[in-house]
């Protein structure tokens, strides 16, 4: 009884929360998702803030009825990984470059103060997205955020409705594998974030799956091959029939690959790649 | 020593750059801001020579109205780039330029989503199978129409084949289309914000057209000034260069623009292993897929 009292106290002492910021429905699935499940079945109360609705990449389908289901379909994902909240911003998808990058970072501010995370996620504004360009304006936002967080200047209405200053001690950057020079180091090994791979062979198939419950955005993704082939007089063969077992299969190639490709040069099978910046790094390593 | 010498070398081979091939279709567009950017010394005029060669239709889309640009002050410095420019258009085989008029090193404070529909309008419109634009990842353009049009660019060939976005372009009966292939430029050496992935070989044909049409932005280069001085400056050292006797200011002045056209495309042939290149980032059909490239690649196959 005595034993399992404290091994109770230890997780309580340990758990963290952890504040995930993703723009779209997908990027944070298919670049943290395997982190994400692994510090949720470690006891960390994990909350996701998601700052588009999603509304304009489906197949067939209008922008009122994509968001809905998009959105149900991330509450799903969500859940697979074990987080425990979503809170949906509902800007619109691909409009970001027209809202003031201050009032999406007020809005992650909100939730910085309200849930006093030990550690956030969020895009790496400095990616080098061509396409998507809504995870640097929500990297840059989050980032932001996370730094005003802890300055008692910033929204002092805020301090009005009970939400102190927090200081959220670690930090990580997620990205998928677009930039080619993702793995070189920053400059200043002190204080700028650094590349760090993470294993995620044992949560591999929670994120598979909630890589999967995406269904609206991954017919999307398949159907746009499928077109792009057709136009061009090609085929794949997985993709002559698009159902949802070739859909199915085709997100579970592309999950394991991103998986592969941030596990290269480590000791993994299965990683993700992320910059990071934790308490270490506050301090010059001569003054520690 | 020999192993330094070795190192060298195997450095200098590991740094050229595979040659990039003009992927198959029919429509390419260039997507820049100002009236000269298809036929700077860092791109495009040689690629764009060689789309036009593989019997590409091709548009240029210059989203400002270069004011600021040339000595004619504001109104008239329009009138001449936007000539100048269509003039190098046709001389790079290009069928026009679209003119989107905004105010010339000022569009940091344009609305990007409008820039961006009126893209995405066009690329509806025409379909290209290619765009050729400034890399919205360049560091130290110091530009803030290039930074603008880059990123207005890089969101609309995705978003413009996507039917949720703008859906009242559907009617008029243009269909959403997504833009296969891009080649992104930047000043390459400015810093580390632009890698290039590819180099353009190019003939001479193509590297001679490419000098006519930069030439040809006479409100802007091949000043006669410019021969002037530099004809003054030698003369005061007692040297003289042969190619330009009996030549007027105004001839010295497009031979030495023409000359430094040359020599860029020498030197970025020389660095990739050809005669004359320009060099590219490269974006490929499903480059947008990162986890799915070596497998599209490896079993797409034809009908
Ligand atoms: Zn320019």
């Amino acid at each position: 009884m005595r034993a399992i009292l404290l091994l109770l106290l230890a997780v309580a002492v340990q758990a963290r929360t952890v504040l995930v910021v993703t723009a779209d429905a997908p990027d944070f699935v298919l670049a943290a998702g395997g982190a994400i499940a692994a510090m949720a079945a470690a006891g960390d109360r994990v909350v996701l803030v998601r700052v588009t609705n999603d509304d304009k990449d489906s197949w067939n389908l209008s922008p009122e009825e994509t968001a809905s289901r998009v959105k149900g379909e991330v509450e799903r994902a969500a859940k697979l990984l074990g987080i425990a909240q979503v809170h949906s911003l509902g800007y619109r998808a691909g409009e970001l470059g027209g809202v003031s990058p201050t009032e999406i970072r007020d809005r992650i501010l909100f939730y910085v103060r309200l849930l006093k995370p030990d550690a956030m996620l969020i895009p790496n504004p400095y990616a080098e997205y061509v396409e998507v360009l809504d995870r640097h304006y929500t990297g840059m936002a989050a980032e932001e955020a996370r730094r005003i967080a802890a300055l008692a200047n910033h929204q002092p209405p805020f301090a009005e409705a009970g939400l102190s200053t927090h200081v959220v001690k670690e930090l990580f950057y997620y990205a998928q594998p677009f930039d080619p020079r993702r793995r070189e180091a920053e400059s200043t090994a002190t204080f700028a974030p650094q590349p760090k791979v993470v294993d995620i062979g044992s949560t591999f198939d929670r994120k598979l799956l909630a890589a999967q419950a995406l269904q609206t955005i991954n017919y999307s993704m398949a159907m746009r091959i499928r077109k792009r082939l057709d136009d061009t007089a090609r085929r794949l063969p997985l993709l002559d029939v698009v159902n949802e077992d070739s859909v199915r299969k085709l997100v579970e190639i592309n999950v394991r690959k991103l998986g592969e490709i941030a596990a290269r040069e480590s000791a993994y099978k299965l990683a993700e790649e992320f910059f990071y910046s934790g308490p270490d790094f506050q301090v010059p390593a001569k003054l520690r | 020593m020999k192993a330094a010498l070795l190192l060298c070398t195997t450095l200098t081979f590991a740094q050229q750059l595979p040659l990039a091939t003009i992927p198959p279709g029919k429509t390419m567009m260039v997507i820049q801001p100002h009236h000269d950017d298809h036929t700077t010394d860092y791109g495009m005029g040689g690629l764009i020579a060689r789309f036009t060669g593989a019997g590409y239709q091709s548009w240029f889309i210059r989203s400002s109205n270069d004011e600021k640009d040339g000595a004619h002050g504001y109104p008239h410095n329009d009138m001449y780039n936007l000539r100048e420019s269509e003039a190098a258009t046709k001389i790079l085989g290009m069928k026009g330029v679209y003119s989107l008029n905004w105010r010339n090193d000022y569009m940091d404070a344009i609305p990007l989503l409008e820039l961006r529909a009126q893209i995405i309008l066009l690329i509806r419109k025409h379909r290209p199978d290619a765009v050729l634009g400034h890399d919205p990842w360049g560091h130290y353009d110091r530009n803030p129409d290039h930074r603008k049009v880059a990123r207005a660019m890089a969101e609309a060939v995705w978003m413009a084949g996507l039917a949720n976005v703008h859906p009242e372009h559907l009617e008029l009966g243009l269909q959403p289309h997504r833009v296969p292939h891009l080649f992104l430029k930047a000043r390459v050496d400015y810093g580390r914000g632009h890698r290039p992935n590819v180099a353009v070989e190019l003939n001479e044909d193509q590297v001679r057209r490419k000098q006519k049409a930069y030439v040809a932005h006479r409100n802007v280069y091949a000043s006669p000034g410019m021969a002037r001085s530099i004809r003054a400056q030698l003369q005061a050292e007692g040297l003289a260069v042969p190619e330009f006797a009996g030549k007027t200011d105004d001839e010295a002045a497009v031979l030495i623009e023409e000359w430094y056209m040359d020599w860029i495309s020498r030197k970025r042939g020389s660095e990739n292993g050809v005669k004359y290149a320009e060099v590219y980032w490269q974006r490929r059909e499903f480059d947008y897929l990162p986890g799915l490239t070596d497998y599209l690649n490896a079993n797409v196959v034809n009908r």
